[in-house]
């Protein structure tokens, strides 16, 4: 009965999730500066956090979590068991590599770098080269020792030509990469190997990212390394089931499917972790059965009022705040000739109600954007920026002096054409969401709006390439620099868009390590990108992370991700 | 017999070179191919990762790659999970057979009990009910059903595991293990049995309610046979007879998996994995799984056929 | 005392209490008028539905379908019968308004692959031979079509084209119904295969009937309760496989409401548990409407089966 396969095709809403490759993110602060406080804390606190009488209650725990003394279980969506860091295809194994590696340098909370299993660095006067010493007495997960030799092995291996993974170690620039690749040479120029915890690189252009890129995480260059030959990486594949790793956790069994089972790594240069196991649990459906039940203690959920609601009702879980730090945005069709025109694009973004479709529909789980930065980033500001409240007087008063006049059925035209927004979405709630205010809204101002939804992010993509749009939804991936946040609107990136002041303020802005300076040129940045609106700005996700009244220990990282605090983690 | 089979061999074959074509084709026609998948990559990027993966051959060429590749055996390797098709198909198809076994073989049990006892009792108040039952059972979509009954089952009463093949973190093994596994089995199998109960059972009751008006019938109770016998020795055996056809399209079923129950279950099936990797176009994958499928579905219609001509030796071959 | 045959039996069969041997002609006619008004009774349901779906909303303060922030997500109430939807529109108006598209789309494509179906089952059925491997492996290779690839190249190629996005959902529709007759064609060839071997056909052949005779006189009306089983189901899956193509966007363009996709709508633990109204009016609907049909054609097939009408 083919109906019945029919209906078996009904999906539940699979989220169309960018890529991210969690971990190691680049930033570009230097340790030299005291790291730059939380200043703007101009999230409001009242709307949509947790109330303020909300109180853990211990007692509720559900009896499964309760009976657990030794382990720790976390959903995580589904890992495919490629657990090798830098050669994931599928951004949950990301999630894994965290647990299992540790890298170089990490992140803390506010982006800025700070020392992991490299005890500290140097950067050269001329911000070329980078030298890392590493800590005294590091071993990977079958007692074997790592050096040096692990860091330059890491390093050249991704400089493989067949390497298709995702990483941006090439794009450090290292000196003689690029020969290495091509086959001209056969090691890379740029890595020095010091001694056997001492290494450096040059680079052939200063790039403030570079320290974290490089500073990511090593694998061991006698077990990955072995069946090493130049333009073969196809042995990788055979290596991911058993993992040789040097992080807080060991992979103890992966499940496909089901489970990625961890135990403590008694060789873990900070002390083995407090809890013993580990879990992921794959959980791709609704989140809600598992955490209620017990059978995970942790989660994160979109923060509207229902879900806060619901998750207070439940009692003992702790609940905090997070916001995102990646944006969401409105794409241009900036060749097509009517909205070359800065007015159309500010008219587009006054006449539509933004706070309804993102925030009050949402019931208050995002904050409006106006720039490409999230608030919980150093580089945040709301300093001169134009908030674009809902103004459909000012929309229409925009348009008019942009020629656009209202023809005789009602829809505005110039030179003959008329005004007509063709969007691509992809099919989701908030799609439509956005599909049925924007469609009152624009016609109310007289321009003729034609969406389109397309079934999956693929889909989507391919359409947007062809050119066949005006407007197009879209989110980036985790920011952790303010540079990744606009990289998109520079050198001709954005297609049929270009400003030279923002290529010249962008090179100035990787330039330098200082904090200040930076900022300073950011904002200038960002105030162009606010009037010039090259992609209509829409929103910081909102969520909140529940997690087991019972675990002590956990500490927001949302540019590292849990593994940051998790061999913190405790079961009282 | 020999014949007849030989020639259905001669036109599987056939069928599947068709069908090898029609899926290669279609899923290299699917907007949007594997590299679309990050935004960030450069455009340069994007070029040296198709030609990688080869995805920048002319497509005539990729489909002489990979149907060669099938015949000696070689379903090639996912590009998303990077490990060999077939050990993956190993890791999650049995899964999925585990389910969907227990769900057949449950829907056709019931459903060949309610569907005699109903055509029985025609009109009665227990054949309206069951039938309001069905209906509504086929108004809902399955997605609710899994959600009501994981809300009451699960999280409410706390009889039943929320979903998941086993325990997190249980390390039971043999009989333990076996158990726990069927623990966790209940709710979706329910599920799908209350789904896939309702079309079965109306087929057999409209059969049963067929033969119960054939003469035969009549003489059989003339002849003074118990009723038991008359139902069950005569009538059923009759009304089955159509559904003896079934039994080979459920075969594909089997291996199949059921994308919908197992996300909402969070089983470990062959069928959520087929749409994760349909979202990245995932494409030796799909075309993998598809193929399979299809051969499976052509050596099903074989099955039934050759069922029906030994259940019914009046229905030629 | 005279015992004939005839008595014997009858007693014999009331005894057993078995359905058609109640021999009061009082209920007989009830029997008889209760089938037929079944059949009117499922007729006159469909038609209410029609009637109330296209002419309703045209009665509704809320027929534009206009947001209105202020009241999102309310509970039903003297103003909004059925409540209001996350974008504060009205319930009852969507869900007739909804009903329009669901149930042409449900009766329509039911009709179109039943028709195609039935007709290439019964030929293939009856004819065996050539004809009925050819048809019968074009069925076995359109089994093996994978829809989701197929579906989403349809959407692509819609967009090329600029098909207008009302009209895709009846594309896809008339799409799928076209490949989707090989389910039906399967299970009425195979009730063809039994009954061609039947004595009484034997007997028509004998009697030198032509084949169209056979055909339609015979063989399809006794494969007539199948077909209402079989149409039943797939109206009741065409309705929620509506859903489903809206699912890949193959479907209506928000704001435009279908029962599928409203019952989607509220598919989260929270919207389930707190919000039923949003949820069990549309699935009311379907429940509706498929039992209705069911009755119709139960009572069609009633009042047609030679057998049930005979008298004892």
């Amino acid at each position: 009965m083919k109906k019945r396969h029919f209906q078996a095709l009904l999906l539940l809403l699979v989220l169309s999730i960018v890529l991210a490759a969690c971990g190691s993110s680049a930033t570009t602060n230097t340790q030299k500066i005291s790291p730059p406080k939380e200043t703007n804390s101009s999230e409001p606190q009242s709307e949509n956090q947790v109330s303020e009488s909300f109180q853990v209650d211990l007692s509720k725990v559900p009896e499964r979590a309760q009976q657990r003394t030794d382990t720790i279980i976390v959903g995580l969506t589904n890992p495919s068991g490629a657990f090798t860091p830098y050669f994931t295809q599928v951004g949950y194994d990301g999630n894994v590599n965290s647990v299992l590696y540790t890298p170089l340098v990490r992140v803390d909370p506010n982006g800025v770098p700070e020392p992991a299993l490299a005890e500290k660095w140097e950067i050269s006067e001329d911000q070329l080269t980078y030298t890392f010493y590493l800590r005294e007495g590091l071993k990977y997960s079958d007692g074997s020792p790592m050096t040096t030799e692990d860091v330059a092995f890491t390093w050249t291996l991704l400089h493989d030509p067949s390497y298709d993974g995702l990483n941006d170690v090439v794009e450090t620039k290292i000196k003689g990469g690029q020969a290495y690749k091509e086959g001209k040479a056969d090691s890379i120029e740029g890595i020095q190997i010091i001694d056997e915890r001492t290494i450096s690189v040059t680079l052939e252009s200063t790039n403030a990212t570079a320290l974290t890129v490089l500073g990511g995480p090593i694998l061991s260059k006698a077990y990955y390394g072995k069946d090493y030959k130049f333009g073969n990486l196809d042995y990788i594949k055979n290596l991911h089931a058993n993992p040789i790793t040097n992080g807080p956790y060991k992979l103890e069994k992966f499940i496909p499917g089901q489970e990625v089972r961890f135990v403590a790594n008694e060789h873990y240069i900070f002390g083995k972790p407090k809890t013993e196991y580990f879990i992921y649990k794959t959980t791709e459906g609704d989140t809600w059965q598992f955490i209620e039940t017990g059978e995970t203690d942790y989660g994160s959920f979109s923060a509207t009022k229902d879900n806060i609601e619901k998750l207070e009702s439940l009692g003992f879980l702790n609940l905090i705040p997070n916001t995102a730090s990646n944006y969401g945005y409105n794409m241009f069709n900036l060749e097509k000739e009517h909205l070359q025109d800065k007015r159309v694009r500010q008219a587009l973004t006054y006449g539509l109600d933004r706070q309804l479709i993102y925030v009050e529909s949402r019931q208050g789980a995002a904050r409006l954007a106006n720039i490409p930065s999230s608030p919980i980033l150093w580089s945040y500001t709301e300093e001169d920026i134009n908030p674009y409240p809902y103004d459909p007087e000012k929309a229409k008063a925009l348009l008019d002096e942009a020629g656009w006049v209202v023809g005789a059925d009602g829809i505005r035209e110039k030179d003959g054409k008329k005004l007509e927004i063709h969007y691509l979405g992809s099919k989701n709630a908030n799609t439509d969401i956005f599909i049925a205010v924007a469609k009152e809204n624009y016609e109310a101002l007289g321009i003729k709006f034609t969406p389109e939804q397309f079934p999956d992010f693929n889909t989507l993509v391919s359409k947007v390439d062809s050119g066949d749009f005006d407007m197009a939804s879209f989110s980036t991936t985790i920011i952790s620099d303010p540079s990744q946040g606009v990289s998109s609107f520079v050198k001709g990136e954005t297609k049929g868009y270009s400003n030279p002041r923002l290529d010249e303020l962008y090179e100035q802005g990787l330039a330098t390590s200082d904090i200040e300076e930076r900022k300073k040129i950011y904002h200038e940045m960002f105030k162009i990108l606010n009037d010039e609106l090259p992609v209509m700005f829409t929103t910081y996700t909102k969520s909140i992370i529940a997690i087991n009244g019972r675990i002590d220990g956990f500490e927001l990282n949302p540019l590292a991700g849990i593994a940051y605090s998790l061999p913190n983690w405790e079961l009282k | 017999m020999r014949t007849y089979l030989l020639r259905r061999c001669l036109y599987m074959l056939l069928i599947l070179f068709g069908a090898s074509i029609l899926i290669f084709f279609l899923y290299s026609l699917t907007p949007g191919d594997y590299v679309d998948n990050n935004l960030n990559l450069s455009d340069q990027r994007k070029a040296e990762l198709r030609e990688i993966y080869g995805l920048n051959k002319p497509i005539l060429e990729r489909y002489v790659i990979w149907i060669s590749n099938i015949f000696q055996g070689d379903f090639g390797y996912s590009l998303a999970q990077q490990r060999p098709v077939l050990d993956l198909f190993q890791d999650y198809i049995w899964n999925s057979f585990l389910l969907a076994s227990a769900a057949t073989f449950f829907t056709w049990f019931f459903a060949v009990i309610i569907g005699v006892l109903t055509a029985y009792k025609q009109y009665s108040l227990f054949d309206t009910l069951v039938m309001i039952g069905i209906f509504a059972a086929m108004s809902i979509p399955s997605f609710f059903i899994g959600l009501f009954l994981i809300k009451l089952f699960a999280v409410d009463l706390k009889l039943l595991p929320p979903g998941g093949m086993i325990t997190t973190g249980s390390r039971a093994e043999g009989w333990e293990y076996i158990k726990d596994v069927l623990h966790h089995m209940i709710l979706p199998v329910a599920v799908m049995v209350l789904l896939g109960v309702g079309s079965l059972t109306r087929y057999f009751r409209s059969n049963m309610l067929e033969v119960i008006r054939q003469d035969y019938v009549r003489t059989a109770r003339a002849k003074g046979l118990k009723e038991r016998t008359v139902l069950y020795r005569h009538a059923l055996k009759n009304a089955m007879l159509p559904a003896i056809t079934l039994i080979g399209f459920e075969l594909p079923g089997l291996f199949g998996g059921s994308i919908i129950i197992e996300k909402i279950f969070n089983w470990p099936g062959i069928g959520q994995l087929y749409m994760s990797s349909f979202t990245v176009r995932d494409y030796p994958l799909l075309m993998g799984f598809t193929m399979f499928i299809a051969i499976l579905t052509v050596l099903g219609t074989l099955l039934s056929d050759i069922l029906y001509h030994a259940s019914d030796p009046r229905v030629k071959l | 005392m005279q015992l004939s045959i005839t008595t014997t039996v009858n007693k014999i069969s009331k005894a057993r209490s078995a359905p058609e041997a109640s021999t009061s002609l009082f209920r007989q006619s009830i029997r008889q008028l209760r089938k037929n008004k079944l059949a009117v009774a499922g007729f006159v349901f469909i038609l209410f539905m029609f009637l109330i779906c296209f002419i309703g909303p045209l009665f509704s303060p809320y027929a534009d379908g206009k947001i209105n922030p202020a009241q999102m997500h309310q509970p039903p109430s003297a103003e909004h019968w059925l409540g209001t939807d996350l974008l504060g529109r009205d319930v009852l108006t969507r869900l007739l308004q909804a009903g329009r598209i669901s149930l042409t789309v449900g009766l329509a494509s039911m009709a179109l692959s039943m028709t195609i179906g039935t007709l290439l089952g019964i030929t293939s059925g009856y004819y065996r031979g050539f004809i009925d491997q050819l048809i019968m492996r074009i069925a076995d290779l359109l089994f093996t079509i994978p829809s989701l690839p197929l579906l989403f190249i349809m959407g692509a190629l819609m967009s090329e084209w600029k098909v207008p996005t009302d009209y895709r959902l009846y594309i896809v529709m008339i799409m799928l119904s076209l490949i989707g007759w090989p389910g039906v064609a399967r299970l009425v060839r195979s009730q063809m295969l039994t009954l061609r071997e039947r004595e009484y056909m034997l007997a028509a052949d004998v009697l030198g009937l032509r084949d169209r005779r056979k055909l339609f006189g015979h063989l399809l009306p006794n494969v007539f309760p199948l077909l209402i089983v079989i149409g039943t189901l797939s109206t009741g899956g065409a309705i929620l496989s509506e859903s489903v193509l809206s699912f890949f966007g193959l479907g209506v363009m928000p704001p435009t409401p279908t029962w599928g996709n409203m019952i989607d709508a509220a598919n989260n633990v929270i919207d389930f548990e707190k919000r039923p109204w949003l949820w069990i009016p549309p699935g009311l609907a379907i429940f509706l409407t498929v039992i209705a049909i069911n009755i119709f054609g139960d009572g069609l097939r009633d009042i047609l089966d030679p057998k049930q009408n005979t008298s004892r």
